[in-house]
């Protein structure tokens, strides 16, 4: 950058640069200093409230709800980050080939992803209905025993976990299949002459080569898993919902409960900081433990 | 011994069944909605489920007469507002982060790019401050403002503009052309596949959104499709039928979006993936 810009040509960069940044100033970086601040007080949405230091994080760390809604998050992210990453994954091996058929395949197990999660919920919900429901008729034709469901402390998380897991899985197949078919045939080829069979292939060859888009596709979905919202607000009982016994107050609802329900805002930033925190702590270990895994020069 | 080709037939033949047998599984949640959508409260839960309603009847949608339309029509505007305004703020940004050199270009992209990681609720209480400072709390253009920005959308479309080399700029330049000129007339029609993309993408996003519209929308007469379909979550008593009925009309509109635009979707995800 040699020559200095000029007064115009600062008012074309601006031009451009505006639109954007003006709403990125507003909408995410004050609001997010303004997280902040307001963790650090009691304010609830009057004119009078006082800083009140680290008290709404002593608060929640000492309370036993926010601890159960922490540990179901935990629980949630982990079980679908699993199952749809594993799903993604099969799901793309067996569609990353060409052959007749493979385009409606993909089409069909990406759908759920496209659809309205209310939509979703409200469908599932008629599914999993407690009593005569298609999932308990189901169970009772083979024998099982019928299940409350979403009614029930037991298995409304299983539920919202499913359904999750119905939805998703196809975005992270299509994401893979993207980045099996830029693997080198040749890599395979290679392979195949020395040998190798089936399992050795996908060891050696798939796995390292799509590791810098199987390692984008965990991070997504870690972030997703611990800001499950929808399904919980849609499934498991609106505004006084979280389940029977709070056994689906993740942590995005406990958050948006206490701010629109009880108006706790200070308390509710505390929780979102925290959560903010979190999630930035645990992609900051990924990013650390991707160096024993991940290969950016395979391809 | 089998043969190489009769053992590749068998696998073939295993791998159609699974995969067949996966995809009525997917299915099956959406064919019970529609058949649902169309049979008598009565019928609903009769054993075993059947496909075909025996009686089919219109009575589930007629039911949704009352308000539904309003919701639709909500929907469809406050989508199709948000869409326009994120192409415009998307593709400016994208191209001042790829086709001009300034200070601070890259600090500012990172700070763009890091928004990505930041959740929703995280920012949710003092957006919400924001808006009801601004007047704007219960309307439409409370939605509108809140989706202006897209880092991803401005990724999305700056990775596809990386990619036009930078000589049809500098040609152009050379003719004495404006850098609005060349961003209109030359860089914008060449995009115009990621431009569909992030289209298709932020139309999908926001006809679909929920948590946004139950923040800020209040007023019955203002309410969008996914956050009138909650109607049915907070009344006592649940009308299966109705409900269903509505879970189905908002799924059509997308449904038929993907119906035509699927290659915009697949390289929308699969791109997202390159270069994250």
């Amino acid at each position: 950058m040699a020559k200095k810009k000029t007064l115009s040509e600062k008012g074309i960069i601006l031009s451009f640069l505006l639109p954007s940044f003006i709403g990125f100033c507003i909408f995410i970086l004050l609001p997010m200093i303004m997280a902040f601040v307001l963790s650090f007080t009691n304010y609830s949405g009057g004119p009078s409230y006082k800083m009140i230091g680290l008290k709404n994080y002593i608060v929640a760390f000492s309370n036993s709800s926010f601890i159960q809604s922490l540990g179901l998050t935990f629980k949630y992210m982990l079980i679908t980050v699993i199952l749809q990453i594993v799903l993604g994954l099969l799901f793309a091996i067996l569609l990353s080939k060409e052959f007749s058929g493979c385009s409606a395949f993909r089409s069909i197990y990406y759908i759920p992803n496209i659809l309205s999660s209310v939509a979703v919920g409200l469908s599932f919900m008629f599914i999993f209905e407690p009593s005569s429901g298609l999932m308990n008729q189901l169970f009772m034709s083979i024998g099982l025993e019928p299940s409350k469901w979403l009614a029930g402390s037991k298995d409304a998380l299983n539920v919202i976990i499913t359904v999750s897991v119905w939805q998703n899985f196809g975005y992270y197949m299509v994401l893979f299949i993207g980045g099996l078919q830029n693997i080198p045939r040749t890599l395979y080829e290679a392979s195949e002459m020395d040998g190798a069979n089936f399992f050795q292939k996908f060891i050696h060859v798939t796995i390292p080569g799509l590791s810098p888009i199987l390692f984008y596709g965990i991070t997504i979905a870690v972030i997703r898993g611990f800001q499950a919202f929808d399904y919980i607000y849609v499934m498991t009982g609106g505004q006084q919902g979280g389940g029977p016994a709070g056994s689906t107050n993740l942590i995005a609802f406990d958050i948006y409960i206490n701010s629109f329900t009880f108006f706790r805002f200070g308390y509710a930033s505390a929780e979102s900081v925290i959560l903010m925190i979190i999630i930035l702590f645990v992609t900051y270990i990924q990013n650390k433990g991707q160096k024993r895994w991940v290969s950016y020069d395979i391809v | 011994m089998i043969s190489y080709r009769k053992k590749k037939n068998i696998e073939n033949l295993v791998k159609y069944f699974v995969l067949i047998f996966c995809a009525i599984i997917v299915l099956i949640p959406l064919l019970i909605t529609i058949s649902s959508s169309l049979k008598n409260e009565s019928a609903l839960f009769d054993f075993p489920f059947r496909f075909i309603p025996k009686k089919a009847t219109s009575n589930n949608f007629a039911q949704l007469l009352e308000k539904f339309p309003l919701y639709t029509f909500n929907s469809v505007k406050v989508t199709l507002t948000i869409v326009i305004v994120q192409v415009i703020t998307a593709s400016t940004g994208a191209y001042v982060f790829s086709k001009i050199e300034w200070k601070g270009r890259d600090i500012i992209f990172g700070l763009y790019l890091a928004s990505m990681m930041i959740p929703s609720q995280a920012v949710m209480i003092p957006q919400f401050l924001i808006i009801r400072k601004m007047g704007l709390y219960d309307t439409h253009a409370a939605l509108v403002l809140l989706g202006s920005f897209t880092a991803f959308g401005t990724f999305l479309i700056r990775q596809f503009m990386l990619s036009i080399p930078m000589t049809y700029n500098e040609a152009a330049r050379i003719d004495g052309a404006k850098e609005w000129t060349i961003f209109l007339s030359l860089i914008l029609p060449m995009s115009k596949a990621v431009l569909v993309t992030q289209i298709i993408f932020s139309f999908r996003f926001f006809w679909n959104d929920f948590f946004t519209p139950l923040i800020y929308i209040t007023t019955d007469k203002l309410k969008t499709l996914p956050l009138g379909m909650t109607d049915f979550v907070r009344e006592q008593y649940v009308y299966w039928g109705p409900q269903l009925a509505a879970a189905l009309i908002s799924i059509i509109p997308v449904l038929i979006v993907f119906l035509f635009g699927q290659k915009y979707f697949i390289q929308g995800v699969a791109s997202s993936g390159l270069k994250g």
